[in-house]
């Protein structure tokens, strides 16, 4: 009752748009994802005929995938995404904490940190390929990490300065009486207070670092492929590989849906708290 | 101004350190981890990349010596990166305006659906967290012309759409960004909606105002804030378009796809020419300057 939208009614025409509008809408989202999904349970002669809706349910595909490539580079990805992760929460949460407290470094700050992720890739990634070359990093995950840092450790920063914000500073009175430093106060107080906003920017950093495909391939197109690498192999297309290519997309599309269900209402209270609303 | 007579103190070194250490405040330990990923990660290679253009430096030869402008001349003269920037151009303009239009659209009719409203939202939402190479080749699957489930319904009502031919595939590019990125319109256009104060509202439904009328004197002033940021955020991410083209297209038919980070990975990477590859990129970032100076405005507006 108190969410209703403001303002006047819709005539009933408008209504009915307005309706036809959301379906169009949700049928657009689902299809897509729906076929993919129902692709990687049909056998090659039921794909390759494209007016029918015919399944033999099989789990071929799934052991076509499992034998080639993909675990290897689904693993490598958990491996990147767990590793930028913790270093961009860790940094992105002391640093949040320091400019909603004591707007630290200022505009300029702010500038740097939103600066890397404005860029077009190909402005680090050339360089940091040049350099990984040079310390003979090339190819490796170590590479792709500290590049995923640069997009992941602004966000979370971003993200961790609004929840900081709303904080109230009694909180840090109140410790600063009971005897604790700043940086316990910090630690031990604070950070309780925020650890949904912590949980959501962790899982957010999680999901831009397994979706992102440039810096990997740049830097590490060879043995050590994170699985955006790896399945945009199936860009060879040939009929017999619709199967397979559909199981690798499910495996890759389908845990970030999920996770992306636990953070949504979390992420629109994150823009709020950044002044993103204008 | 304030520093201590140096003349007359010569303390060991390591005092020096310690004092340092502890006239570091509080707030600036806190974002050292930050300030350091940022100087070592961000601002060096920039600079390095920077150098890198002035080279001829290749991946097969790794020559850092330096070249001059010659590069810049290079990319400036040669046409393919001129038309690569007006393909660019064409794509960002389409995508971004349709995006605008329909998250718009989308917000409004959003706000008020009352049945099943959160499983909607969330539903409407996932597209932009799916791998953009993943939704490349799903699109690639989904609109190719012999197995593709979309030309196949369309083809039944007398619509026969080769949806990656030349005169289609940048059309095709918008379309998948569309579908992809119009749920982060409506995202920022929804949460700005909802946080819109209430009784303006409320004293033009006492007036009678329609819908339209409310819309276009209430709440679309109102939004315009949000909808330049969103604008902005938009144009700067659609022109990175890569992912689509990579997997779908590699850039044809006729190079009618060469988006600008495509014939800068081709260039750099497929053709070993990483000093060339690193000019493009400093003459794309001056492309985008002007939206990136708006959006560094927009922070320092919102930092008051």
């Amino acid at each position: 009752m108190n969410d209703a939208a403001p303002g006047t009614r819709l005539t009933p025409a408008a209504e009915a748009g307005r309706l036809l509008l959301i379906a169009m809408a949700v049928t657009a989202v689902l299809v897509p994802l729906l076929w993919i999904a129902f692709a990687a349970f049909r056998t090659p002669a039921d794909l390759t005929n494209p007016g029918s809706f015919a399944i033999d349910p099989t789990l071929d595909n799934m052991r076509d995938i499992a034998e080639g490539g993909i675990p290897g580079a689904a693993l490598r990805s958990i491996i990147v995404g767990f590793a930028v992760t913790i270093i961009g929460v860790f940094v992105g949460a002391l640093a949040g904490y320091s400019i909603a407290r004591f707007r630290t470094g200022g505009i300029p700050l702010r500038f740097a940190i939103l600066f890397p992720t404005i860029i077009p890739p190909t402005v680090l990634a050339f360089p940091l390929l040049a350099l990984a070359l040079q310390f003979n990093l090339s190819d490796s995950l170590i590479a792709v990490i500290a590049a995923h840092l640069t997009i992941v450790v602004p966000m979370i920063t971003w993200f961790m300065t609004g929840f900081f914000a709303s904080v109230p500073r009694e909180v840090e009175e109140q410790a600063a009486i009971d005897g604790y430093g700043p940086f316990a106060a910090f630690w031990r107080v604070v950070v309780p207070n925020v650890l949904p906003g912590l949980g959501a920017s962790a899982l957010l950093a999680f999901m831009m670092s397994w979706n992102e495909l440039f810096y990997a391939l740049v830097l590490a197109p060879g043995s050590s492929q994170t699985l955006p690498v790896a399945i945009s192999g199936f860009n060879t297309f040939q009929g017999v590989k619709l199967g397979p290519m559909s199981a690798a997309l499910l495996l890759t599309v389908a845990p970030v849906m999920v996770l992306s269900f636990v953070i949504q209402k979390r992420l629109v209270r994150g823009l709020g708290g950044s002044g993103v609303k204008g | 101004m304030l520093s201590p007579d140096v003349s007359t103190a010569d303390p060991p070194r390591v005092g020096r350190l310690e004092r340092l250490a502890g006239k570091l405040p509080f707030r600036w330990w806190m974002a050292l981890p930050l300030v350091l990923l940022l100087g070592i990660f961000v601002l060096y290679p920039l600079g390095f990349s920077f150098y890198l253009s002035l080279t001829n430096y290749k991946l097969t030869t790794r020559n850092l010596g330096y070249f001059g402008f010659e590069q810049y001349n290079r990319v400036l003269t040669d046409g393919d990166f001129t038309d690569s920037l007006k393909i660019t151009l064409t794509f960002v303009i389409a995508a971004v305006l349709i995006e605008l239009i329909l998250g718009l659209a989308l917000a409004l009719a959003l706000q008020r659906q009352r049945f099943a409203r959160n499983v909607t939202r969330a539903l409407l939402f996932t597209p932009m967290f799916v791998a953009p190479v993943a939704v490349g080749l799903v699109f690639r699957f989904l609109l190719n012309q012999q197995l593709g489930l979309i030309p196949n319904a369309i083809a039944k009502l007398g619509i026969h759409i080769d949806f990656f031919s030349p005169n289609f595939a940048l059309a095709s590019m918008v379309l998948i960004d569309v579908w992809q990125w119009t749920p982060f319109m409506v995202l920022l256009f929804l949460s700005a909606l909802e946080s819109l104060p209430k009784a303006p509202f409320e004293a033009a439904r006492v007036d009678g105002a329609s819908a339209w009328l409310t819309f276009r004197t209430l709440t679309l002033p109102m939004l315009m804030p949000v909808i330049g940021i969103a604008t902005v955020i938009r144009v700067l991410e659609a022109s990175k378009l890569f992912e689509y083209v990579f997997v779908i297209t590699n850039g044809g038919p006729g190079g009618s796809t060469e988006s600008l980070q495509f014939i800068m990975y081709q260039t750099g990477v497929r053709f070993f020419r990483l000093a060339e590859a690193s000019a493009m990129a400093f003459v794309f970032l001056a492309v985008l300057a002007l939206p990136i100076i708006w959006m560094l405005r927009q922070v320092r507006k919102a930092e008051g």
